[in-house]
């Protein structure tokens, strides 16, 4: 059998299928006229994006400033121009995909676990490159220290973007938490970039990278309960 | 759309009677009853209404009623699960599979035709030969890659083609026996 075939036979029985009974689009119909009124769409994705971008950057920069700015003092200007373009860069992507989530139908280039991938990796480079130093000195104590601090200030910039996208909706609530947690962990190491002032290249790659899959796996797990929660038995 | 979004009576009316036949034939190719897919029909609308200000004018319309659509069926298949599952361990009650019996695949209902196919690649099958939609807006309203869509519907022909060639080798068969 040919794929002529089988599509005249998909289309013939497209053409037989019952009908669905007037009477139930008539019900339909009803039901939302009684609650219709003008809405306003969503703005464009550009402009939701810097929403996203401003957030995170103002949690990141007013936490560091309570903490103290070590970290960006301590590093030389390209090591800073290089680590904050990353970010930017990361955290405009991060925002892009996260309204992209929140809105049905939008162009999904990237699947999110290569998103998640795909970000995780580019800061691990960017760090490889800059930070040279091996030798390791209280590894977890400081580390588990830095992943704490990133994840606190990501909590933060999550409630703050979901607050900015709560008109949106999403089709997918566990790959929207997984975005959101990106962007989210992407606030928190960039405040760990301009506070930290340990510059052990393993502290930097492990812990701080950590702060982004870490946070995204929290965003999914938020995304699995709201589900769950609006789909009750 | 742009007209519903204004709070326009006739709009609403114009898109569900052209839109809601479409989802419904998708809903009951799905393999759901047929009050179960009025019940999915109701539930998409009402949720299309409560989330209409996601659409922007311009866009495609199609693959975003879809979206939700699919989104609807999901969270309704994931329900029904966890009742399932939840009856069994009351009840006792040993769980059967509703195969179909490979004679009833003669029957020229679409449902009974895309039967052999998995979920993922019937929905994407009937969006493109029911809906007439395109490969960019079916990658849309899934919200996967073009290429992935591609490839689940090369499976859905290779699957279905195979399922027909046996049932035509069956009936060819049975007609040479006395």
């Amino acid at each position: 059998m040919t794929d002529e075939e089988i599509d005249k036979v998909l289309q013939k029985a497209s053409g037989a299928a019952t009908p669905v009974e007037p009477a139930t689009l008539k019900r339909v119909a009803d039901s939302l006229h009684s609650s219709l009124r003008p809405v306003r769409p969503l703005p464009p994705t550009w402009v939701l994006t810097t929403g996203l971008a401003v957030i995170c950057a103002v949690v990141a920069v007013a936490t560091a400033a309570r903490a103290g700015f070590y970290g960006i003092e301590k590093m030389s200007l390209e090591e800073s121009v290089l680590i904050l373009s990353a970010l930017a860069i990361l955290v405009w992507v991060a925002g892009t995909q996260f309204v992209r989530q929140l809105i049905p139908a939008s162009r999904q280039p990237l699947t999110v676990g290569a998103f998640v991938t795909i970000s995780s990796a580019a800061l691990l480079g960017v760090f490889a490159l800059l930070f040279r130093d091996y030798h390791t000195e209280h590894f977890i104590s400081a580390g588990i220290a830095c992943l704490l601090t990133g994840m606190l200030v990501a909590t933060p910039a999550a409630l703050l973007s979901w607050l900015l996208l709560r008109r949106g909706f999403a089709v997918n609530p566990v790959a929207a938490g997984l975005v959101g947690g990106v962007l989210a962990g992407l606030s928190g190491v960039m405040m760990l970039e301009l506070h930290c002032a340990n510059f052990q290249a393993l502290h930097i790659l492990v812990w701080h990278t950590a702060v982004v899959p870490v946070c995204a796996a929290a965003g999914s797990l938020v995304g699995w309960a709201l589900r769950r929660r609006s789909t009750p038995a | 759309m742009a007209r519903y979004q204004a709070g326009d009576f006739a709009a609403v009316t114009a898109l569900v009677e052209c839109i809601g036949p479409q989802l419904h034939r998708f809903f009951m190719a799905q393999s759901v009853s047929r009050s179960d897919a009025d019940d999915l029909l109701q539930d998409t609308w009402l949720r299309i209404h409560r989330v209409r200000h996601t659409y922007r004018p311009g866009e495609p319309v199609l693959p975003w009623f879809y979206a939700i659509a699919r989104r609807v069926r999901i969270d309704h298949y994931r329900r029904a699960s966890r009742t399932t599952t939840r009856e069994r361990r009351l009840e006792d009650v040993p769980d059967v599979a509703a195969v179909l019996p490979p004679e009833e695949a003669q029957s020229e209902d679409l449902e009974v035709l895309l039967a052999p196919l998995p979920h993922s690649q019937r929905e994407v099958l009937l969006m493109m030969k029911v809906a007439g939609m395109s490969l960019e807006d079916i990658a849309r309203a899934t919200a996967c890659s073009v290429g992935s869509v591609k490839q689940k519907v090369h499976r859905a022909y290779k699957t279905l083609r195979d399922s027909m060639n046996a049932i035509g080798g069956k009936k060819g068969s049975s007609r040479g026996q006395p």
